[in-house]
């Protein structure tokens, strides 16, 4: 299953489109769904693009137009066809991906930006949870057009809501009010506020071999590791990116690893249990680079997006050592 | 621009214009060009006020002998002295070299003056910005000054027998306080908002005046007055004239139109006539601190761009964002716009039209209180600017603009490094 040989950097560009968000299909190690906007996700419409890899390269299988940005992109655990995405227009798309007529639904209730969307991980619900920049998280099931619930209590722009892959109904949240949050779905507020960096907190994710563990990325260049259960230190923290980290993510393949992009155009990969944690810096963009996912069908394959109208798809070094 | 402003916000605070930090031109900070200190004289009433009788050279004198005072700068080193004035012959090229001797700047400091109309003030800073850019010298003066007593716009010159057969080059002929109708009557800019936003100006000069404000930025002139009785007396002027802090909308809606019958554009609600100087000393940023001089701002960019000239007023509405656009920062990064009213209506045009929160416009009143001496004005807020930005302390950015007659506008941004 997995590419061999050298040539593992796969590049496509989409012209005058930039990259927000990219996410492998968790149904087909070779199909990729990307969020892109036009003009930097300032002003004007947004595309979601579906990527085909093959042995000669990726290319794009189809695209889709919405009229505002789109900044955030899930795949459906339900059905391999189903994407939903998060626009500056304060809503979300749900689409088929072999209709390419539009949207089957909308959601239209944030009031702001919505900069991330996330389909439930675990096998108990099929819920999606959504962060906007109007402060609030709303909770959806996809087969019902009104949120089942709005959480309130950060008191800036929500940039990132991850559900837990572990602990059925718990997500996370990450804000400008440089606070990670920590939510279940059945109460309104959260019960754990981690005021995690003293800067703007753009990305955060679970950890899949230990349920209490988080990372977060922030404005202030730096990593930190959580740990659910003592939450007043981190337990790890990770420097080396020269500007704001914009995403980051545990590996599915590795208990000790993390990837991270920045607006200082590189990747970075880290594995938090050694001293000298900085395992490889992947520098193949010339702009901002904001999506970034770890295919979880292939071990070692990542895909990354930026600003410079790219997408890439590549085997970091130091995930293929034994 | 929300979207801008929260993308800039992830960024570290240097680096605000990220299209900026990330270009090839990408800042080497020692090369920045910096505003080093700057004095004005009080602005007076032309032709009955305290400078009726004072000639520009004498006026020039004050602020270029002034501001080097104030950083102790040994006048030899300067590179370059740029002037800016309207309505002196030649731009007042021998005017302003003879204010460079009273001020005992040595004959080895070359000069030169400049003329863009109600923008030379700010030209005069952009050249020498220039000048240092290009390498020439690193160190330079730039003035403006007017003496609309002693002269007046009137004379325009020799012009071609065609002018009238195309149509822009006839509308340069047209009086500014008809292309002040001509914006309130295209973009709907009614009598109440012009008068409204004159009350403004002249509340907050008032204020600012009367919590002395200005004081670190006047120099007082002593100068020759003859008064109504004919006595001549030597008098010494510390404050501007043409504040009124009695004003009212009551008082400035029963004021006439003063350029159209039936118009909306009155004295009361346009830049007054005046005379006043004023003096910016620039470096680069690496020879002030080698100097040991101080810096009030840094210039981040500047832009002038043309507009039709029968609603010549609506040039600051282009020029700023243009500006804006170079520094890589939106018009809500900005914290104090200083806007020149040649007009209330067209001052009320480019406000609304940019979107720019009333607040943060003219903060301690524009020429409709202040007075507008041509040539002196862009100098003139400059300081003003800066002086503003100082007092608030933080680091922070401001912008000054104006339009231009013949149809342009100019804008300037600059950043206050804070303290």
């Amino acid at each position: 299953m997995a590419v061999s040989g050298d040539g593992r950097l796969h590049a496509v560009r989409i012209p005058d489109r930039h990259g927000y968000a990219v996410e492998f299909s968790p149904y087909k190690p070779s199909t990729l769904a990307c969020a892109t906007s036009q003009n930097y996700g300032i002003s004007g419409c947004g595309t979601l693009v579906v990527l085909e890899q093959s042995e000669g390269g990726i290319a794009v299988r189809r695209s889709f137009d919405w009229t505002d940005a789109l900044f955030d992109v899930t795949w459906s655990e339900i059905s391999e066809n189903i994407v939903v995405t998060s626009s500056g227009d304060g809503s979300l798309q749900l689409w088929d991906i072999t209709k390419p007529q539009g949207p089957l639904q909308v959601f239209k209730e944030h009031t702001q930006e919505v900069y991330s969307v996330d389909w439930s991980q675990t096998r108990g619900e099929q819920l999606i949870v959504s962060g906007s920049w109007d402060h609030t998280v709303k909770l959806w099931d996809p087969s019902f057009g009104k949120p089942l619930c709005t959480f309130t209590g950060h008191e800036n722009i929500i940039y990132s809501t991850i559900w837990s892959p572990h602990i059925p109904g718990c997500f996370a949240s990450a804000s400008g009010d440089q606070s990670l949050r920590i939510w279940d779905m059945k109460t309104p507020v959260s019960k754990v506020v981690i005021p995690a960096h003293q800067a703007e907190i753009l990305s955060c994710d679970w950890c899949k071999y230990d349920q209490n563990l988080l990372v977060t990325g922030a404005v202030d260049c730096s990593l930190k590791g959580w740990d659910l259960r003592t939450v007043r230190q981190p337990v790890f923290e990770l420097r080396g990116h020269n500007y704001a980290i914009r995403r980051v993510k545990f590996s599915p393949f590795h208990a000790n690893i993390v990837a991270s992009c920045s607006y200082d155009f590189t990747v970075r990969l880290w594995d938090f249990s050694k001293s000298s944690s900085l395992l490889e810096t992947v520098n193949h963009h010339t702009e901002f680079v904001c999506g970034l996912d770890f295919s979880i069908l292939t071990p070692g394959q990542i895909a990354d997006c930026a600003w410079d109208e790219t997408v890439k798809i590549y085997f970091p070094s130091c995930l293929s050592l034994p | 621009m929300h979207r801008v402003r929260v993308v800039l916000g992830h960024l570290p605070a240097n680096s605000r214009g990220i299209w900026a930090e990330n270009s090839s031109a990408a800042a080497d900070k020692s090369q920045d060009i910096v505003i080093v200190a700057g004095r004005r004289t009080p602005i007076c009433k032309a032709k009955r006020g305290g400078f009726k009788e004072t000639t520009p050279d004498e006026l020039l004198s004050a602020v270029m002998t002034a501001v080097l005072n104030d950083v102790n700068l040994n006048p030899e080193l300067l590179g370059d002295i740029c002037v800016g004035n309207v309505l002196q012959p030649g731009a007042g090229a021998l005017v302003a070299r003879i204010g460079q001797f009273l001020s005992g700047i040595p004959e080895s400091v070359p000069l030169h003056v400049v003329n863009r109309q109600c923008s030379s003030g700010l030209q005069a800073i952009i050249n020498i910005a220039g000048g240092i850019r290009n390498g020439s010298y690193d160190v330079g003066l730039a003035c403006g000054v007017e003496s609309m007593s002693l002269r007046s716009v009137g004379n325009p010159g020799d012009i071609s027998s065609r002018t009238m057969d195309f149509s822009k080059a006839r509308d340069c002929l047209i009086p500014m306080g008809i292309t002040s109708e001509n914006v309130a009557e295209r973009f709907g800019i009614t009598r109440e908002k012009q008068d409204s936003l004159a009350l403004a100006s002249q509340q907050r000069a008032a204020a600012a005046q009367r919590s002395g404000r200005f004081k670190e930025e006047i120099v007082p002139i002593t100068t020759t007055f003859t008064d109504d009785q004919g006595n001549t007396k030597t008098i010494t002027v510390t404050e501007d004239e043409g504040i009124r802090a009695s004003t009212t909308m009551e008082g400035l809606g029963r004021l006439k139109a003063a350029f159209k019958e039936g118009g909306s554009t009155t004295a009361g609600n346009s830049s007054q006539v005046s005379d006043g100087a004023a003096a910016v000393l620039m470096a680069k940023r690496c020879k002030a601190e080698q100097l040991g001089l101080p810096i009030l701002g840094v210039l981040r960019s500047f832009a002038v761009v043309g507009v039709p000239p029968d609603v010549m007023g609506i040039g600051p509405a282009y020029a700023i964002p243009a500006a804006l656009q170079k520094a890589g920062l939106s018009v809500h990064d900005i914290d104090v716009y200083e806007i020149n009213e040649a007009f209330a209506s067209q001052a009320a045009y480019c406000v609304e039209k940019l979107g720019i929160p009333l607040e943060k416009v003219n903060p301690n009143g524009g020429a409709i209180a202040l007075g507008h001496p041509l040539g002196c004005t862009g100098a003139r807020q400059t300081v003003t600017l800066l002086n503003e930005l100082k007092r608030r302390g933080k680091r922070g950015f401001g912008v000054v603009s104006m339009c231009i007659g013949t149809g342009m506008g100019a804008a300037a941004v600059y950043e206050y490094p804070g303290h």
